[in-house]
């Protein structure tokens, strides 16, 4: 059923957590405990551990968990299906972020379903199209460069560079920043608030962060509503849909997602990727030869780095692969899992720049496909391009081995490297 | 503005305004025109705004513009005939001022 936007209520249905809230529907033989973004064997190498559910795992098993039980699907075809069918697969409640249930809200657009998720999509478009974000193209190479001078600068004193702390985090923070209309002096408070919501593990720590976040942005929204600029906060505030502008709710949920969505996976996209980048020195000049090829190879290091997953919840009975999936049943696609699925992209943990195009769910697919992705393909882009072209030799510092965080947003804690 | 004319599967025609220098997916898209998806929003990574272009118009249009449209159309849903192309790769131009495309039944 579509929902109301502008009078939001909290989800009906129940959350399963645990051994003792399995539902009676599954099958004993499809329960499993994977521990898919907090398990021991998942952190030593998450890219590995999705990759290897295709050989471990059924397509699609029940998994029990205590961040909550849910159907993991990892084919590429099924999740597809999945996300292409929103009228099954239902956004509505499935954005696992804590809210005051007195002050609830929707997370815009992506827990909207059509018919209405469209008239919010159009309002934020045209800034995050292919040709919207190449607007943006001189301000990420000049930000990107600016972090180079100051790496370089600090490595010449006599410091170290650490990836993830000097450009990875910055650098998409920034830019978004820039995007939004806010102000750059906030950058590492953002960044610590988006960590402890994504990275925490921990409903409380979570729910503390969301409190944080609302009351900043909240302030920030009416501050863009009393003097409008060209941020995409000020033109969320003062857009219109069916000829109204939108209620305090909907503004506010709108603006929160985004803060939600853009502040953490390019950040961790970027790390992943230098982290493989420092052990592959071929791979690097590779790069560094082919380029006319960047766009290409931008795509398949985002089907080879995803960094996360997409939640659903199941609107109506449905059944595949044999599997009776009932209403209420949440699901979590694994996309880094389905962009590694052989049958679509054989050979799937080896970096190949030349495979023929398919669709990579790095941004996952359908109606609520990324917003960011565009924006995420350029800052990955112009990364690559302004790095290698004055640190086109770096390894890890020797001794290093790479942890990964665990939480809903893939990528290593810390990325030491030496030239 | 130039205008195009989408004909969806059975035949049914709109016509609306799309801006010099949009693109045919998003005319679509901003229009509520159905039988486009768009859902990768123009970045070559779907074929889900797959279109077949009118026989007056291929001349003037031309195929693919790239090697990754090429690739992505045998992704798409529906039949690709040598008028197939992604939308989201047609620029509007005032010599494409009355252009008209036809939409496949299916996107995905």
């Amino acid at each position: 059923m579509p929902i109301d936007a502008a009078n939001p209520v909290p989800p009906t249905f129940p959350r399963h957590v645990g051994m003792d809230q399995v539902p009676d529907h599954v099958p004993a033989d499809l329960i499993r405990q994977v521990g898919l973004t907090f398990g021991p064997e998942f952190l030593a190498s998450p890219h590995d551990f999705m990759a290897a559910l295709h050989d471990k795992q059924p397509p699609i098993y029940y998994d029990v968990s205590p961040m909550g039980n849910m159907w993991h699907f990892t084919r590429h075809e099924d999740a597809l299906f999945g996300l292409r069918h929103p009228e099954i697969f239902s956004n509505e409640g499935a954005t696992p972020f804590p809210r005051d249930p007195s002050d609830y809200f929707y997370f815009i657009p992506i827990e909207i379903d059509p018919p209405h998720h469209r008239k919010y999509r159009n309002i934020v478009d045209p800034v995050f199209s292919p040709q919207g974000v190449l607007k943006l193209e001189g301000l990420i190479r000049k930000r990107a460069n600016d972090l180079i001078d100051e790496i370089e600068a600090k490595v010449a004193a006599g410091g170290s560079c650490e990836f993830t702390e000097d450009f990875g985090r910055p650098l998409p923070v920034a830019v978004f920043l820039d995007i939004m209309g806010l102000p750059q002096d906030m950058r590492d408070t953002f960044v610590s608030w988006a960590m402890e919501l994504l990275h925490s593990n921990d409903r409380a720590i979570m729910g503390g962060a969301m409190q944080k976040i609302t009351a900043y942005l909240k302030e920030a929204i009416a501050e863009k509503q009393a003097n409008p600029d060209d941020g995409v906060v000020s033109r969320i505030a003062h857009a219109q849909v069916d000829g109204a502008l939108m209620s305090e709710k909907e503004i506010f949920g709108f603006v929160c997602f985004l803060f939600i969505a853009g502040l953490d996976t390019v950040f961790a996209t970027l790390n992943n990727i230098w982290a493989w980048l420092a052990e592959n020195p071929e791979k690097r000049q590779e790069i560094i030869d082919r380029p006319q090829d960047i766009d290409k190879i931008v795509e398949e290091l985002l089907r080879r780095w995803s960094v996360t997953f997409s939640g659903r919840v199941l609107d109506k009975d449905h059944e595949m692969r044999g599997v009776q999936l009932k209403k209420g049943d949440r699901v979590t696609f694994i996309l880094p899992a389905c962009n590694f699925d052989p049958e679509v992209f054989p050979d799937p943990l080896t970096v190949d720049f030349d495979r023929p195009r398919k669709t990579i769910l790095a941004f996952t697919v359908g109606v609520h496909s990324c917003m960011g992705g565009h924006l995420a393909r350029l800052e990955v882009k112009i990364a690559l391009q302004e790095w290698l072209k004055r640190i086109p030799n770096f390894e890890l510092k020797p001794g290093t081995r790479i942890e990964y965080r665990p939480g809903g947003v893939i990528g290593p804690e810390e990325v030491p490297l030496v030239w | 503005m130039p205008k195009v004319t989408y004909v969806d599967h059975t035949g049914h025609a709109t016509t609306v305004e799309v801006e010099t220098g949009e693109n045919v997916m998003r005319g679509a898209l901003y229009n509520g025109i159905d039988g486009i998806t768009g859902e990768c929003g123009g970045g070559l990574s779907c074929a889900t705004c797959h279109c077949y272009v009118d026989a007056d118009w291929t001349d003037t249009v031309g195929g693919p513009s790239s090697q990754a449209e090429e690739e992505l159309l045998e992704s798409a849903a529906d039949e690709v005939k040598p008028s197939s192309r992604l939308s989201c790769q047609m620029v509007m131009t005032d010599a494409l001022d009355g252009l008209v495309v036809h939409l496949p039944e299916h996107q995905f």
